[in-house]
Protein backbone atom coordinates (compact mmCIF):
# COMPACT_ATOMS: atom_id res chain seq x y z
CA UNK A 1 0.00 0.00 0.00
CA UNK A 2 1.38 3.41 -0.89
CA UNK A 3 1.77 5.98 1.87
CA UNK A 4 -1.05 8.03 0.41
CA UNK A 5 -3.47 5.10 0.30
CA UNK A 6 -2.58 4.17 3.84
CA UNK A 7 -3.19 7.72 5.08
CA UNK A 8 -6.53 7.85 3.25
CA UNK A 9 -7.59 4.54 4.76
CA UNK A 10 -6.78 5.70 8.27
CA UNK A 11 -8.66 8.96 7.83
CA UNK A 12 -11.85 7.49 6.42
CA UNK A 13 -11.82 4.62 8.90
CA UNK A 14 -11.61 7.04 11.81
CA UNK A 15 -13.42 10.14 10.62
CA UNK A 16 -15.69 9.24 7.70
CA UNK A 17 -16.36 5.50 7.65
CA UNK A 18 -19.05 5.82 4.95
CA UNK A 19 -16.56 7.10 2.38
CA UNK A 20 -14.42 4.71 0.29
CA UNK A 21 -10.72 5.66 0.66
CA UNK A 22 -10.27 6.37 -3.04
CA UNK A 23 -13.01 8.97 -2.91
CA UNK A 24 -11.18 11.11 -0.37
CA UNK A 25 -9.73 14.02 -2.34
CA UNK A 26 -6.01 14.27 -1.50
CA UNK A 27 -6.11 18.07 -1.39
CA UNK A 28 -9.29 18.38 0.72
CA UNK A 29 -8.53 20.57 3.73
CA UNK A 30 -9.37 18.14 6.52
CA UNK A 31 -9.27 20.77 9.25
CA UNK A 32 -11.23 23.58 7.55
CA UNK A 33 -13.90 21.11 6.41
CA UNK A 34 -14.42 19.85 9.95
CA UNK A 35 -13.65 16.24 8.94
CA UNK A 36 -10.86 16.19 11.54
CA UNK A 37 -11.43 18.28 14.67
CA UNK A 38 -8.79 19.50 17.10
CA UNK A 39 -8.94 16.33 19.18
CA UNK A 40 -8.99 14.17 16.05
CA UNK A 41 -5.87 15.98 14.88
CA UNK A 42 -4.00 14.73 17.94
CA UNK A 43 -4.98 11.13 17.10
CA UNK A 44 -3.92 11.64 13.52
CA UNK A 45 -0.52 13.04 14.53
CA UNK A 46 0.04 10.19 17.00
CA UNK A 47 -0.85 7.59 14.34
CA UNK A 48 1.49 9.11 11.74
CA UNK A 49 4.31 9.11 14.28
CA UNK A 50 3.76 5.51 15.21
CA UNK A 51 2.97 4.07 11.78
CA UNK A 52 5.82 5.78 9.92
CA UNK A 53 8.22 5.73 12.83
CA UNK A 54 8.68 9.48 12.97
CA UNK A 55 9.56 11.21 16.23
CA UNK A 56 6.65 13.60 16.37
CA UNK A 57 7.66 16.12 19.02
CA UNK A 58 4.11 17.31 19.32
CA UNK A 59 4.88 20.88 20.27
CA UNK A 60 7.02 21.42 17.15
CA UNK A 61 4.51 20.15 14.62
CA UNK A 62 2.40 22.61 12.75
CA UNK A 63 -1.19 21.56 12.11
CA UNK A 64 -0.51 22.80 8.60
CA UNK A 65 1.53 19.61 8.02
CA UNK A 66 -1.69 17.66 8.57
CA UNK A 67 -4.19 19.77 6.70
CA UNK A 68 -4.67 17.30 3.83
CA UNK A 69 -3.68 13.83 2.63
CA UNK A 70 -1.14 15.45 0.30
CA UNK A 71 0.36 17.48 3.13
CA UNK A 72 0.67 14.45 5.41
CA UNK A 73 2.28 12.37 2.63
CA UNK A 74 4.77 15.20 2.00
CA UNK A 75 5.49 15.44 5.72
CA UNK A 76 6.17 11.69 5.91
CA UNK A 77 8.40 11.77 2.82
CA UNK A 78 10.36 14.72 4.27
CA UNK A 79 10.82 13.01 7.60
CA UNK A 80 12.13 9.85 5.87
CA UNK A 81 14.57 11.84 3.78
CA UNK A 82 15.85 13.63 6.87
CA UNK A 83 16.33 10.42 8.78
CA UNK A 84 18.32 8.93 5.84
CA UNK A 85 20.55 12.00 5.77
CA UNK A 86 21.05 11.64 9.49
CA UNK A 87 22.27 8.09 9.04
CA UNK B 1 -10.69 47.05 23.77
CA UNK B 2 -14.08 47.50 24.76
CA UNK B 3 -14.69 51.01 26.06
CA UNK B 4 -13.51 54.63 26.31
CA UNK B 5 -12.35 53.95 29.87
CA UNK B 6 -10.27 51.01 28.66
CA UNK B 7 -8.63 53.15 25.97
CA UNK B 8 -7.83 55.91 28.48
CA UNK B 9 -6.25 53.52 30.96
CA UNK B 10 -4.37 51.84 28.15
CA UNK B 11 -2.80 55.13 26.96
CA UNK B 12 -1.87 56.06 30.50
CA UNK B 13 -0.14 52.74 30.88
CA UNK B 14 1.67 53.22 27.58
CA UNK B 15 2.97 56.62 28.76
CA UNK B 16 4.00 55.53 32.24
CA UNK B 17 5.39 52.03 31.58
CA UNK B 18 6.04 51.63 27.84
CA UNK B 19 8.55 48.84 28.45
CA UNK B 20 6.21 46.67 30.53
CA UNK B 21 5.27 43.37 28.84
CA UNK B 22 1.72 43.24 27.46
CA UNK B 23 1.34 40.20 25.20
CA UNK B 24 3.30 37.00 24.73
CA UNK B 25 2.66 34.37 22.06
CA UNK B 26 5.33 31.82 21.13
CA UNK B 27 8.53 33.79 20.63
CA UNK B 28 6.72 37.09 20.16
CA UNK B 29 6.65 39.52 23.08
CA UNK B 30 5.01 42.92 22.79
CA UNK B 31 5.49 45.65 25.37
CA UNK B 32 2.75 48.17 26.04
CA UNK B 33 4.77 50.67 23.94
CA UNK B 34 5.04 48.27 21.00
CA UNK B 35 1.38 47.30 21.25
CA UNK B 36 0.45 50.99 21.17
CA UNK B 37 2.61 51.57 18.08
CA UNK B 38 0.94 48.72 16.21
CA UNK B 39 -2.47 49.99 17.32
CA UNK B 40 -1.64 53.52 16.12
CA UNK B 41 -0.70 52.19 12.68
CA UNK B 42 -3.97 50.24 12.52
CA UNK B 43 -5.90 53.31 13.65
CA UNK B 44 -4.38 55.32 10.78
CA UNK B 45 -5.48 52.67 8.27
CA UNK B 46 -9.04 52.62 9.66
CA UNK B 47 -9.28 56.40 9.73
CA UNK B 48 -7.99 56.48 6.15
CA UNK B 49 -10.98 54.41 4.99
CA UNK B 50 -13.16 57.51 5.37
CA UNK B 51 -16.10 55.51 6.70
CA UNK B 52 -19.28 57.36 7.62
CA UNK B 53 -19.77 58.20 11.29
CA UNK B 54 -21.11 55.28 13.27
CA UNK B 55 -20.12 52.56 10.77
CA UNK B 56 -18.77 49.30 12.22
CA UNK B 57 -15.78 47.27 10.96
CA UNK B 58 -15.18 43.53 10.99
CA UNK B 59 -11.98 41.99 12.41
CA UNK B 60 -11.91 38.16 12.18
CA UNK B 61 -10.67 36.97 15.57
CA UNK B 62 -7.62 34.94 14.52
CA UNK B 63 -5.84 35.28 17.85
CA UNK B 64 -2.43 37.00 17.70
CA UNK B 65 -0.79 40.09 19.20
CA UNK B 66 -1.20 41.80 15.81
CA UNK B 67 -4.95 41.19 15.74
CA UNK B 68 -5.34 42.48 19.30
CA UNK B 69 -3.42 45.62 18.29
CA UNK B 70 -5.72 45.96 15.28
CA UNK B 71 -8.81 45.75 17.47
CA UNK B 72 -7.40 48.42 19.80
CA UNK B 73 -6.59 50.64 16.78
CA UNK B 74 -10.16 50.31 15.44
CA UNK B 75 -11.57 51.21 18.86
CA UNK B 76 -9.22 54.20 19.11
CA UNK B 77 -10.62 55.28 15.75
CA UNK B 78 -14.03 55.30 17.48
CA UNK B 79 -15.32 52.23 15.64
CA UNK B 80 -17.62 49.45 16.74
CA UNK B 81 -15.73 46.20 16.05
CA UNK B 82 -17.47 42.99 15.02
CA UNK B 83 -15.18 40.17 16.19
CA UNK B 84 -16.39 36.91 14.61
CA UNK B 85 -14.74 33.51 14.81
CA UNK B 86 -12.11 33.20 12.07
CA UNK B 87 -13.68 29.80 11.24
CA UNK B 88 -17.07 31.24 10.40
CA UNK B 89 -18.19 30.18 6.93
CA UNK B 90 -17.98 32.81 4.18
CA UNK B 91 -21.74 32.95 3.56
CA UNK B 92 -22.59 33.47 7.22
CA UNK B 93 -19.86 36.06 7.62
CA UNK B 94 -21.17 38.03 4.63
CA UNK B 95 -24.71 37.94 6.00
CA UNK B 96 -23.64 39.14 9.46
CA UNK B 97 -21.47 41.93 7.98
CA UNK B 98 -24.50 43.05 5.97
CA UNK B 99 -26.73 43.19 9.04
CA UNK B 100 -24.15 44.99 11.18
CA UNK B 101 -23.08 47.28 8.36
CA UNK B 102 -19.40 46.29 8.17
CA UNK B 103 -18.24 47.58 4.79
CA UNK B 104 -14.68 46.44 5.47
CA UNK B 105 -13.00 43.37 6.84
CA UNK B 106 -9.61 44.08 8.44
CA UNK B 107 -6.69 41.71 8.93
CA UNK B 108 -3.13 42.51 10.05
CA UNK B 109 -0.65 43.02 7.22
CA UNK B 110 -3.31 43.07 4.52
CA UNK B 111 -5.16 45.90 2.85
CA UNK B 112 -8.74 46.36 4.10
CA UNK B 113 -11.11 44.09 2.17
CA UNK B 114 -14.49 45.48 1.06
CA UNK B 115 -17.30 43.12 2.04
CA UNK B 116 -19.96 44.56 -0.23
CA UNK B 117 -22.19 45.25 2.79
CA UNK B 118 -24.43 48.31 2.65
CA UNK B 119 -24.87 50.78 5.49
CA UNK B 120 -26.11 49.30 8.77
CA UNK B 121 -27.24 50.80 12.07
CA UNK B 122 -25.45 53.97 13.20
CA UNK B 123 -23.33 52.89 16.16
CA UNK B 124 -22.28 55.35 18.85
CA UNK B 125 -18.77 55.12 20.27
CA UNK B 126 -16.26 52.29 20.30
CA UNK B 127 -17.21 48.83 21.50
CA UNK B 128 -17.42 45.18 20.63
CA UNK B 129 -19.94 42.99 18.85
CA UNK B 130 -19.69 39.25 19.48
CA UNK B 131 -21.54 36.36 17.82
CA UNK B 132 -23.13 33.46 19.66
CA UNK B 133 -24.98 30.40 18.42
CA UNK B 134 -28.61 30.76 17.42
CA UNK B 135 -31.40 28.40 16.43
CA UNK B 136 -32.05 29.73 12.93
CA UNK B 137 -28.81 28.71 11.25
CA UNK B 138 -27.44 32.23 11.74
CA UNK B 139 -25.42 33.26 14.81
CA UNK B 140 -26.90 35.96 17.04
CA UNK B 141 -24.97 39.22 17.28
CA UNK B 142 -24.49 40.36 20.89
CA UNK B 143 -23.96 44.09 21.41
CA UNK B 144 -21.70 44.63 24.44
CA UNK B 145 -22.42 47.66 26.58
CA UNK B 146 -19.83 50.16 27.74
CA UNK B 147 -21.00 50.22 31.37
CA UNK B 148 -21.29 46.43 31.46
CA UNK B 149 -17.75 45.98 30.20
CA UNK B 150 -16.29 48.68 32.49
CA UNK B 151 -18.02 47.16 35.51
CA UNK B 152 -16.75 43.70 34.62
CA UNK B 153 -13.13 44.80 34.05
CA UNK B 154 -13.04 46.43 37.50
CA UNK B 155 -14.68 43.46 39.22
CA UNK B 156 -12.48 40.83 37.57
CA UNK B 157 -9.20 42.66 38.27
CA UNK B 158 -10.14 43.01 41.93
CA UNK B 159 -11.48 39.48 42.41
CA UNK B 160 -8.54 37.69 40.79
CA UNK B 161 -5.76 40.09 41.86
CA UNK B 162 -4.89 41.17 38.32
CA UNK B 163 -2.61 44.23 38.18
CA UNK B 164 0.79 45.39 36.92
CA UNK B 165 3.18 42.45 37.08
CA UNK B 166 0.41 39.82 36.95
CA UNK B 167 0.56 37.19 34.20
CA UNK B 168 -2.71 35.69 32.96
CA UNK B 169 -3.08 32.71 30.63
CA UNK B 170 -5.55 33.08 27.78
CA UNK B 171 -6.81 29.76 26.39
CA UNK B 172 -10.16 30.78 24.86
CA UNK B 173 -10.49 31.92 21.25
CA UNK B 174 -10.38 35.71 20.82
CA UNK B 175 -14.04 35.89 19.77
CA UNK B 176 -15.20 34.45 23.13
CA UNK B 177 -16.55 36.65 25.92
CA UNK B 178 -14.09 34.80 28.22
CA UNK B 179 -11.41 37.08 26.76
CA UNK B 180 -13.01 39.99 28.58
CA UNK B 181 -11.35 38.50 31.63
CA UNK B 182 -8.09 37.00 30.50
CA UNK B 183 -7.12 39.44 27.75
CA UNK B 184 -9.00 42.70 28.22
CA UNK B 185 -9.09 42.87 32.02
CA UNK B 186 -5.38 42.06 32.10
CA UNK B 187 -4.46 44.77 29.57
CA UNK B 188 -6.75 47.20 31.41
CA UNK B 189 -4.99 46.40 34.68
CA UNK B 190 -1.48 46.66 33.22
CA UNK B 191 -0.63 42.95 33.39
CA UNK B 192 0.80 40.50 30.88
CA UNK B 193 -1.27 38.03 28.82
CA UNK B 194 0.16 34.75 27.59
CA UNK B 195 -1.81 33.82 24.47
CA UNK B 196 -2.30 30.15 23.64
CA UNK B 197 -2.00 29.64 19.87
CA UNK B 198 -5.48 28.68 18.79
CA UNK B 199 -4.58 25.82 16.48
CA UNK B 200 -2.67 24.13 19.32
CA UNK B 201 -5.27 24.76 22.03
CA UNK B 202 -6.15 21.03 22.23
CA UNK B 203 -2.53 19.88 22.41
CA UNK B 204 -1.70 19.04 26.02
CA UNK B 205 2.07 18.87 25.48
CA UNK B 206 2.03 22.33 23.96
CA UNK B 207 -0.15 23.72 26.77
CA UNK B 208 2.22 22.31 29.37
CA UNK B 209 5.19 23.89 27.55
CA UNK B 210 3.46 27.27 27.49
CA UNK B 211 2.68 27.16 31.22
CA UNK B 212 6.24 26.05 31.98
CA UNK B 213 7.95 28.68 29.81
CA UNK B 214 5.81 31.56 31.03
CA UNK B 215 4.90 31.15 34.69
CA UNK B 216 1.34 32.43 35.05
CA UNK B 217 -0.54 33.74 38.07
CA UNK B 218 -4.10 33.31 36.79
CA UNK B 219 -5.61 30.60 34.59
CA UNK B 220 -9.14 30.65 33.22
CA UNK B 221 -10.22 27.82 30.94
CA UNK B 222 -12.87 25.26 30.06
CA UNK B 223 -12.66 21.80 31.71
CA UNK B 224 -11.09 20.30 28.56
CA UNK B 225 -7.98 22.45 29.14
CA UNK B 226 -7.45 21.04 32.64
CA UNK B 227 -7.84 17.47 31.43
CA UNK B 228 -5.33 17.95 28.60
CA UNK B 229 -2.87 19.64 30.95
CA UNK B 230 -3.27 17.03 33.70
CA UNK B 231 -2.78 14.18 31.20
CA UNK B 232 0.28 15.81 29.65
CA UNK B 233 1.79 16.53 33.06
CA UNK B 234 1.19 12.96 34.25
CA UNK B 235 2.66 11.52 31.04
CA UNK B 236 5.79 13.64 31.44
CA UNK B 237 6.01 13.08 35.20
CA UNK B 238 6.31 16.86 35.36
CA UNK B 239 6.21 19.11 38.41
CA UNK B 240 3.12 21.03 39.52
CA UNK B 241 2.54 24.67 38.63
CA UNK B 242 3.19 26.06 42.08
CA UNK B 243 3.14 29.74 41.14
CA UNK B 244 -0.50 29.86 39.99
CA UNK B 245 -2.65 31.85 42.42
CA UNK B 246 -6.12 31.67 40.85
CA UNK B 247 -7.59 28.87 38.74
CA UNK B 248 -10.97 29.50 37.15
CA UNK B 249 -13.23 26.80 35.69
CA UNK B 250 -15.73 28.09 33.19
CA UNK B 251 -17.72 27.27 30.09
CA UNK B 252 -18.95 23.81 31.06
CA UNK B 253 -19.64 21.58 34.05
CA UNK B 254 -16.38 20.49 35.68
CA UNK B 255 -16.40 16.66 36.07
CA UNK B 256 -15.62 15.65 39.66
CA UNK B 257 -12.98 13.07 38.69
CA UNK B 258 -11.12 15.82 36.87
CA UNK B 259 -11.65 18.30 39.70
CA UNK B 260 -9.86 15.89 42.03
CA UNK B 261 -6.70 16.17 39.89
CA UNK B 262 -6.59 19.98 39.91
CA UNK B 263 -5.00 20.57 43.35
CA UNK B 264 -2.11 18.33 42.25
CA UNK B 265 -1.57 20.59 39.22
CA UNK B 266 -1.97 23.91 41.04
CA UNK B 267 -1.24 23.22 44.73
CA UNK B 268 -1.11 26.89 45.80
CA UNK B 269 -4.08 28.21 43.86
CA UNK B 270 -7.53 29.29 44.96
CA UNK B 271 -10.02 27.48 42.74
CA UNK B 272 -13.13 29.15 41.33
CA UNK B 273 -16.13 27.93 39.41
CA UNK B 274 -17.58 30.70 37.28
CA UNK B 275 -20.88 30.72 35.44
CA UNK B 276 -21.89 33.15 32.72
CA UNK B 277 -22.69 33.61 29.06
CA UNK B 278 -21.96 36.14 26.33
CA UNK B 279 -25.26 37.96 26.91
CA UNK B 280 -24.74 38.63 30.63
CA UNK B 281 -21.03 37.96 31.20
CA UNK B 282 -20.16 36.22 34.48
CA UNK B 283 -23.02 36.13 36.96
CA UNK B 284 -22.27 33.33 39.45
CA UNK B 285 -19.10 32.57 41.35
CA UNK B 286 -18.14 29.79 43.70
CA UNK B 287 -14.87 29.25 45.50
CA UNK B 288 -14.25 25.54 45.18
CA UNK B 289 -13.47 23.27 48.08
CA UNK B 290 -12.50 20.06 46.29
CA UNK B 291 -13.09 17.71 49.22
CA UNK B 292 -16.49 19.27 49.89
CA UNK B 293 -17.53 19.02 46.22
CA UNK B 294 -16.47 15.38 46.05
CA UNK B 295 -18.31 14.58 49.29
CA UNK B 296 -21.41 16.33 48.00
CA UNK B 297 -21.12 14.68 44.60
CA UNK B 298 -21.66 17.96 42.75
CA UNK B 299 -19.90 21.25 42.13
CA UNK B 300 -22.21 24.28 42.55
CA UNK B 301 -22.05 27.42 40.43
CA UNK B 302 -22.47 29.07 43.80
CA UNK B 303 -24.10 32.42 44.44
CA UNK B 304 -24.70 35.54 42.37
CA UNK B 305 -21.73 37.90 42.02
CA UNK B 306 -22.19 41.20 43.93
CA UNK B 307 -24.66 43.37 42.06
CA UNK B 308 -26.20 40.44 40.16
CA UNK B 309 -29.82 39.50 40.85
CA UNK B 310 -30.86 35.97 40.04
CA UNK B 311 -34.22 34.26 40.16
CA UNK B 312 -35.43 30.78 39.47
CA UNK B 313 -38.62 30.42 37.49
CA UNK B 314 -40.62 27.21 37.46
CA UNK B 315 -42.53 25.73 34.53
CA UNK B 316 -45.64 27.75 35.29
CA UNK B 317 -43.62 30.98 35.14
CA UNK B 318 -43.74 31.55 38.91
CA UNK B 319 -40.64 32.69 40.75
CA UNK B 320 -39.30 30.03 43.14
CA UNK B 321 -38.75 31.93 46.42
CA UNK B 322 -36.27 29.74 48.32
CA UNK B 323 -34.93 26.26 47.65
CA UNK B 324 -36.20 24.64 44.47
CA UNK B 325 -35.66 24.06 40.76
CA UNK B 326 -36.40 25.86 37.53
CA UNK B 327 -34.90 27.99 34.78
CA UNK B 328 -32.26 30.47 35.87
CA UNK B 329 -32.87 34.14 34.99
CA UNK B 330 -30.26 36.80 35.76
CA UNK B 331 -30.01 40.56 35.83
CA UNK B 332 -26.40 41.69 35.86
CA UNK B 333 -24.52 45.01 35.87
CA UNK B 334 -22.13 43.36 33.41
CA UNK B 335 -24.82 42.53 30.86
CA UNK B 336 -24.74 43.31 27.15
CA UNK B 337 -27.21 45.77 25.63
CA UNK B 338 -28.87 42.85 23.92
CA UNK B 339 -28.89 41.35 20.45
CA UNK B 340 -28.69 43.28 17.22
CA UNK B 341 -32.22 42.02 16.54
CA UNK B 342 -34.60 43.83 18.96
CA UNK B 343 -37.29 41.14 18.62
CA UNK B 344 -34.85 38.51 19.79
CA UNK B 345 -33.79 40.75 22.67
CA UNK B 346 -37.42 41.12 23.72
CA UNK B 347 -37.84 37.33 23.68
CA UNK B 348 -34.75 36.52 25.74
CA UNK B 349 -34.93 39.34 28.31
CA UNK B 350 -37.93 39.63 30.60
CA UNK B 351 -38.08 42.88 32.62
CA UNK B 352 -34.33 43.14 32.76
CA UNK B 353 -33.76 39.46 33.46
CA UNK B 354 -31.99 37.31 30.87
CA UNK B 355 -33.48 33.86 30.44
CA UNK B 356 -30.43 31.60 30.44
CA UNK B 357 -32.10 28.39 29.29
CA UNK B 358 -30.17 26.63 32.08
CA UNK B 359 -32.10 24.51 34.55
CA UNK B 360 -30.82 24.91 38.09
CA UNK B 361 -31.52 23.79 41.64
CA UNK B 362 -31.04 26.01 44.69
CA UNK B 363 -30.45 24.29 48.02
CA UNK B 364 -31.55 25.48 51.46
CA UNK B 365 -28.22 27.35 51.91
CA UNK B 366 -28.77 29.38 48.73
CA UNK B 367 -26.16 27.49 46.71
CA UNK B 368 -27.12 27.03 43.07
CA UNK B 369 -26.34 23.90 41.04
CA UNK B 370 -26.69 23.40 37.29
CA UNK B 371 -29.24 20.66 36.61
CA UNK B 372 -28.98 20.61 32.82
CA UNK B 373 -30.04 22.64 29.86
CA UNK B 374 -33.07 22.64 27.69
CA UNK B 375 -32.90 19.89 25.08
CA UNK B 376 -31.16 21.82 22.37
CA UNK B 377 -28.13 23.44 23.96
CA UNK B 378 -24.90 21.60 24.68
CA UNK B 379 -21.26 22.49 25.13
CA UNK B 380 -18.82 21.14 22.58
CA UNK B 381 -15.20 21.73 23.61
CA UNK B 382 -16.54 24.50 25.85
CA UNK B 383 -18.52 26.22 23.11
CA UNK B 384 -22.26 26.63 23.52
CA UNK B 385 -23.83 24.90 20.57
CA UNK B 386 -27.45 24.88 19.53
CA UNK B 387 -28.44 21.52 18.04
CA UNK B 388 -31.35 23.07 16.16
CA UNK B 389 -29.02 25.47 14.42
CA UNK B 390 -26.90 22.57 13.16
CA UNK B 391 -30.03 20.70 12.07
CA UNK B 392 -31.24 23.76 10.15
CA UNK B 393 -27.96 24.01 8.27
CA UNK B 394 -27.92 20.29 7.40
CA UNK B 395 -31.50 20.50 6.18
CA UNK B 396 -30.54 23.32 3.84
CA UNK B 397 -28.50 20.80 1.83
CA UNK B 398 -30.48 19.86 -1.27
CA UNK B 399 -29.80 16.14 -0.87
CA UNK B 400 -31.15 15.96 2.68
CA UNK B 401 -34.71 14.80 3.32
CA UNK B 402 -34.58 15.07 7.11
CA UNK B 403 -31.96 15.27 9.79
CA UNK B 404 -31.53 15.28 13.53
CA UNK B 405 -28.43 16.20 15.51
CA UNK B 406 -27.76 14.51 18.84
CA UNK B 407 -25.22 15.30 21.51
CA UNK B 408 -23.18 12.35 22.75
CA UNK B 409 -21.39 12.85 26.09
CA UNK B 410 -17.63 12.73 25.69
CA UNK B 411 -15.02 12.67 28.41
CA UNK B 412 -12.65 15.16 26.80
CA UNK B 413 -14.86 17.33 24.59
CA UNK B 414 -17.86 17.51 26.95
CA UNK B 415 -20.12 16.51 24.05
CA UNK B 416 -19.67 15.35 20.48
CA UNK B 417 -22.30 15.91 17.81
CA UNK B 418 -23.81 12.98 15.95
CA UNK B 419 -26.00 13.72 12.96
CA UNK B 420 -28.56 11.20 11.75
CA UNK B 421 -29.54 12.01 8.19
CA UNK B 422 -32.00 10.59 5.68
CA UNK B 423 -30.96 11.44 2.14
CA UNK B 424 -33.26 12.09 -0.77
CA UNK B 425 -33.68 9.03 -3.01
CA UNK B 426 -30.78 8.56 -5.39
CA UNK B 427 -28.51 10.95 -3.52
CA UNK B 428 -24.88 9.98 -3.06
CA UNK B 429 -24.23 12.58 -0.38
CA UNK B 430 -21.48 11.38 1.95
CA UNK B 431 -20.29 12.44 5.39
CA UNK B 432 -17.36 14.42 4.05
CA UNK B 433 -19.42 16.49 1.64
CA UNK B 434 -22.02 17.11 4.32
CA UNK B 435 -19.35 18.32 6.73
CA UNK B 436 -17.85 20.61 4.07
CA UNK B 437 -21.37 22.06 3.69
CA UNK B 438 -21.64 22.55 7.48
CA UNK B 439 -18.14 23.98 7.83
CA UNK B 440 -19.00 26.73 5.32
CA UNK B 441 -21.94 27.82 7.48
CA UNK B 442 -21.12 26.98 11.11
CA UNK B 443 -18.30 27.31 13.63
CA UNK B 444 -16.02 24.26 13.60
CA UNK B 445 -17.28 23.04 16.96
CA UNK B 446 -20.77 22.75 15.43
CA UNK B 447 -19.68 20.44 12.60
CA UNK B 448 -20.83 16.91 13.54
CA UNK B 449 -18.04 14.51 14.47
CA UNK B 450 -20.10 11.55 13.25
CA UNK B 451 -22.67 11.39 10.47
CA UNK B 452 -24.97 8.42 10.06
CA UNK B 453 -27.14 7.92 7.01
CA UNK B 454 -30.41 6.07 7.39
CA UNK B 455 -32.85 4.93 4.73
CA UNK B 456 -36.00 4.90 6.83
CA UNK B 457 -37.93 7.86 8.10
CA UNK B 458 -36.74 9.16 11.44
CA UNK B 459 -38.84 7.99 14.41
CA UNK B 460 -41.43 10.52 15.56
CA UNK B 461 -43.16 11.14 18.86
CA UNK B 462 -46.94 11.28 19.10
CA UNK B 463 -46.75 15.05 18.58
CA UNK B 464 -44.87 14.59 15.31
CA UNK B 465 -41.49 15.73 16.53
CA UNK B 466 -38.39 13.67 15.83
CA UNK B 467 -38.00 11.25 18.73
CA UNK B 468 -34.54 12.21 19.91
CA UNK B 469 -34.68 9.85 22.85
CA UNK B 470 -35.37 6.81 20.65
CA UNK B 471 -32.49 7.79 18.38
CA UNK B 472 -30.21 8.36 21.33
CA UNK B 473 -30.73 4.87 22.63
CA UNK B 474 -30.84 2.92 19.38
CA UNK B 475 -28.58 5.04 17.21
CA UNK B 476 -25.35 3.33 18.04
CA UNK B 477 -26.80 -0.07 17.11
CA UNK B 478 -28.31 1.14 13.88
CA UNK B 479 -25.11 2.52 12.48
CA UNK B 480 -25.32 2.45 8.73
CA UNK B 481 -21.90 3.81 8.15
CA UNK B 482 -19.33 1.00 8.36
Amino acid sequence: MSTEVEIKSFIVRNFAPDVPPDQLEPDLNLLDSGVVDSLGLLRLIAWVGERFDIAVEEADISPDNFRSVDAIAAFVADARRNSEVAR
Amino acid sequence: MPSEAFLRTFSERVSSEPGAPALVQGDVLLTYGELAELAAAARAVVTGLGLPDGAAVCVPAAKSPAVIALVIGCLQAGRRVFLPSPDLGAEVLAELCERIGCAYLLEPGRPPRPTGAGPGPEWTGPGLLLATSGSTGLPKTVVLSESGVDGFLAWAADRFDIGPGTTVLNHAPLNFDLCLLDIWTTLHAGGRVVLVEQDKAANGTYLRDVCTRHPVDVVQAVPMFYRLLADANDAAGAAAFTGVKHVIFTGDAMPLNLLGRVPGLFPAARLWNVYGCTETNDTFLHEVDVAEAVARGALPIGRPIDGVTARIVDRSGAVVPHAGSGELEVDSPFRAHGYLDPELTARKWRDGFYRTGDLVTRDEHGLVFLAGRDDFHVKVRGVRTNLQEVEQVIQQHEDVAEAVVLAVPDEVAGHRLRAVVRRRPGSSLDSIRLRVHCAARLPKTAVPTAVEFVDRELPRTSTGKVDRRALNTTGERNRVVD
